[in-house]
């Protein structure tokens, strides 16, 4: 029917967008940081609001502005602002399935950052097909937004906020983890997955306790993968090798 | 900013932007002129494998509390605890995570009230 397909894309839209929401938890206080650090590296607001645009990559934005106010080599800075976001290399392949052709997907990878990554590998495969470019569009437009706006905060106001409301920017991240572990649950359908997923975070978290932020993604899923390709636990039930968890 | 800084700027948004995209063109590519169809089938089992465990190491990198002191550590517990049992009782995406920061932000504002 001709009248069902905008309904559906804007309801996949909607949908996307109030999934995204937890997200905001965790990025608003970040990009407060990032604008807040930015500024007092030397950036003005809207050199500030431009990295945050167009880079749009949390941890390289940070090692960014922090190498070029302290004089580093440029070729130098960039290099290692992409080498940390090396990891997003394997993010849009594990999504390419479940895309349906559209002339947008090439334009929507701008938004697809970690976070955007776990919630769109868990969603979209439940989602109908009609819906997942509009889903995909919401999600990461709210997300880039507060990107932005999160580091036009900070650059503007973030010594006052975060004086003023110490404890927001402390409680709000917890949506991060809180919404990670609930994408991540769900995988836990074998002993086999439960010891390869359980070995990633535990790497993961190991590697940020002692300063290896920047590498501890790759680092961590790496050692995952690794154990699931070196141990053979009997299974309880679910997929095995090669299956979706 | 200087110019030169302005270009450094372009080249590493450029690249950030190419390193997301040019990823999606190959596996795109690759499902088209593979026999195993254009679906999850025609995945290398090693992508299959890592999807998820980046998304585990996304969670492992954001557990580290904000404040890393008992009382972090704590309403961190907590709120995984919480977070959790919720999720198990509704099965959904948005609750566990509301009822998760709540019990976090609880236990961070009580420990600092006590100590």
């Amino acid at each position: 029917m001709a009248g069902t397909r905008p309904t559906t894309a804007m309801s996949g839209w909607w949908l996307g967008l109030r999934e995204a929401l937890p997200l905001l938890g965790g990025y608003i206080p970040v990009a407060i940081s990032f604008g807040l650090i930015s500024t007092q590296a030397g950036f003005s607001t809207v050199e500030t609001l431009v990295i945050s645009t167009l880079i749009y990559a949390g941890a390289s934005q940070f090692l960014f502005v922090g190498m070029a106010a302290s004089g580093s080599p440029l070729w130098l800075t960039v290099a290692l602002t992409l080498l940390i976001n090396l990891r997003h290399l394997v993010y849009a392949p594990n999504l390419a399935p479940w895309l349906p052709q559209s002339r947008w997907w090439p334009w929507l990878m701008h938004g697809l950052t970690d976070q955007v990554f776990a919630l769109a590998h868990i969603r979209l495969p439940q989602l109908p097909e009609s819906q997942r470019v509009g889903w995909f569009f919401g999600a990461a437009l709210l997300a880039w937004l507060s990107w932005i706006a999160g580091s036009l905060l900070g650059a503007v106001g973030g010594e006052w906020l975060t004086s003023r409301w110490p404890l927001l920017g402390e409680v709000m991240p917890f949506a991060l983890p809180a919404l990670f572990l609930v994408l991540v649950v769900p995988r836990f359908t074998s002993r086999r997955w439960a010891a390869a997923l359980s070995i990633s975070i535990a790497a993961a978290l190991v590697c940020t306790l002692t300063g290896l932020t920047n590498i501890a993604i790759p680092l961590a899923a790496a050692c995952g993968a690794l154990c699931f390709y070196l141990i053979r636990l009997p299974t309880t039930h679910g997929p095995e090798a090669g299956g979706k968890p | 900013m200087s110019l030169e800084l302005w270009i450094g700027t372009l080249v590493a948004a450029l690249g950030t932007y190419l390193i997301r995209l040019l990823p999606l063109l190959w596996m795109q590519r690759r499902m088209k002129s593979s026999d195993r169809g254009e679906g999850p089938e025609a995945m290398p089992q090693w992508l299959v494998i890592l999807g998820p465990m980046m998304i585990a190491a996304v969670l492992g990198v954001s557990l580290v509390p904000r404040t890393p002191d008992a009382a972090g550590w704590g309403a961190t517990v907590i709120g995984l605890g919480v977070t959790l049992a919720v999720w198990w009782r509704t099965r959904s995406l948005g609750w566990p995570v509301v009822a998760g920061v709540l019990a976090f932000g609880g236990v961070v504002i009580a420990a600092r009230m006590v100590v």
